[in-house]
């Protein structure tokens, strides 16, 4: 994983996917092009988790659910925790998972201005 | 296709197994075997076994399970294999004896599903579950089971005002049938006010993943459970009448649940109904007792409505009815269900049809459905991407 996020768009009918598909979800073609998927997207559901898998040194971590206005749909951490379904979120990247070597960047959504 | 009938269930107490894999797994097997009365020896007649388990490479450094149980059991030269779908091999053993026996390949097949997960601590457990997730899009982040559960659960209350109390209900509804059903891990009833409206309910119930509490998420438990499945034309060979496995259907989902056209939907849960209903030639109307994989108790109240017992968004007004208890108008979980009896992954979707052939033969001491007749499990593989639903029906005299 990379610093920055993409969507992938399928060259042939132009369906954006995101995580990276190897078929087109919607015309099955095989070519995809990367286009940034960034800017603000709608919180559409949160949760705080408590109980974290190994390797998280915190007492939790907020995730969400977001949709861009390209109508993805993606999964991130939240770097804010005054969350409400609905809110405006502005998409950053982030370490997400720190490993030895092979730290993870992903989304970390932030609330928009 | 030939008819297939289960003539043999075992099912050891869930908890903490204590005993090395493969005898846990022998244990609930022989119970299985001498249900159906199978004597361990040279023309035993078993023609394959089918071992469910997730995880034994990961949890229990072990692999080739299926190969050693039949070794430990005695049934040399059954055909053996280890069957892994995630929180679904269970019911999907069972889809495979059922194959085999259906096709004419075989005529007599053991299902055993197990997990040892309780040598590890809870987050190795946590994360070894959270990597049937997307590895980019999901276990990457951290996300967990629990952690799309929480998400779920915020949504479909959002949507169809679910209400936290409702999720209790649930979970103590689980508890109270556990109770009866002495293969269950947690033996207790927790209270229903303490767990909710106490000023110490947050300490005695804490979030996990909000907003779902400790009591809405089941625990971590060792456990197996065994079926011999037989083609309905030897059924006389044994000691029990068959109960007949009369439809199977199992879907799958897109693999990261932000994807999904409706997040808040089960759409696996749905068609995996569907399919086996037609299978069966039966409506949800037909169905009088179910087993529904609760693993988070919103599971119960969501897969509810997806396999037609109740309108979309109904769910929990059905659970404040008390229609899902025993007695009720579609008894949910007798047995315990994921929340009370246990998990264990490997061993839940044939634990689900050890429990409902009870019910059917009438052997549930305690929690039993009177003159249930048709019954119906829902085994439900990573966040719902891949679902299995059976149907079992007793057939009259």
């Amino acid at each position: 994983m990379g610093e920055s996020m993409y969507a992938y768009k399928c060259q042939t009918c132009g369906q954006l996917h995101h995580p990276a598909h190897v078929t087109c979800k919607k015309c099955g073609a095989r070519e995809f092009e990367p286009v940034p998927l960034e800017g603000e997207g709608i919180l559409l559901t949160y949760t705080r988790v408590y109980n974290l898998p190994e390797g998280y040194m915190k007492p939790f971590i907020p995730f969400g659910i977001v949709q861009f206005p390209n109508g993805l749909r993606v999964s991130g951490q939240m770097g804010t925790n005054d969350l409400e379904i609905g809110m405006k979120v502005k998409a950053t990247v982030g370490i997400v998972k720190e490993g030895v070597g092979k730290d993870c960047y992903g989304f970390i959504f932030e609330k928009a201005d | 296709m030939r008819e297939v009938g289960i003539v043999g269930v075992g099912h050891t107490k869930f908890g903490t197994a204590g005993v090395p894999l493969v005898d846990m797994l022998a244990q609930a097997a022989l119970e299985a075997l001498d249900d159906a009365g199978i004597k361990t020896v040279a023309g035993h007649g078993v023609d394959q076994v089918f071992v469910s388990s997730m995880g034994a490479g990961f949890l229990n450094r072990q692999h080739g399970v299926a190969s050693a149980l039949v070794d430990t059991l005695n049934l040399r030269p059954a055909m053996a294999e280890t069957i892994e779908n995630g929180p679904a091999s269970g019911a999907s053993a069972i889809k495979l004896g059922y194959m085999a026996i259906a096709s004419g390949m075989c005529d007599v097949v053991l299902v055993v599903g197990g997990e040892l997960m309780r040598l590890i601590s809870g987050w190795e457990a946590t994360d070894f579950v959270a990597t049937m997730l997307h590895p980019e899009a999901e276990y990457n982040y951290g996300l967990t089971l629990p952690s799309l559960a929480g998400m779920f659960t915020r949504l479909c209350m959002e949507k169809y005002g679910i209400e936290e109390k409702d999720l209790a209900l649930v979970s103590v509804k689980n508890h109270q049938n556990a109770m009866h059903n002495p293969g269950a891990h947690i033996q207790l009833v927790p209270d229903l006010y303490a767990i909710t409206e106490d000023e110490d309910a947050i300490i005695i119930n804490p979030h996990v993943a909000e907003p779902l509490h400790v009591y809405d998420v089941c625990p971590v438990s060792d456990g197996a459970a065994a079926l011999v499945l037989c083609s309905m034309e030897v059924a006389e060979r044994f000691v029990k009448k068959p109960v007949k496995i009369s439809g199977i259907g199992q879907a799958t989902d897109t693999h990261a649940v932000a994807e999904r056209e409706v997040p808040s939907d089960l759409l696996a849960v749905r068609l995996a109904a569907q399919q086996a209903y037609k299978m069966a030639g039966l409506t949800p109307q037909d169905i009088d007792v179910a087993e529904l994989h609760d693993a988070f108790v919103i599971l119960e109240i969501v897969e509810s409505e997806e396999v037609g017992f109740f309108p979309r968004g109904e769910g929990h007004l059905a659970v404040r009815r008390g229609d899902t208890k025993i007695g009720g108008k579609i008894p949910i979980n007798t047995s315990g269900g994921l929340k009370a009896k246990g998990h264990p992954l490997g061993a839940t979707g044939v634990s689900q049809i050890v429990e409902l052939t009870r019910q059917l033969r009438g052997e549930a001491d305690g929690r039993q459905v009177q003159g249930a007749k048709n019954a119906l499990a829902i085994n439900f593989g990573g966040f719902g991407n891949n679902v299995v639903a059976t149907i079992l029906t007793r057939e009259e005299d």
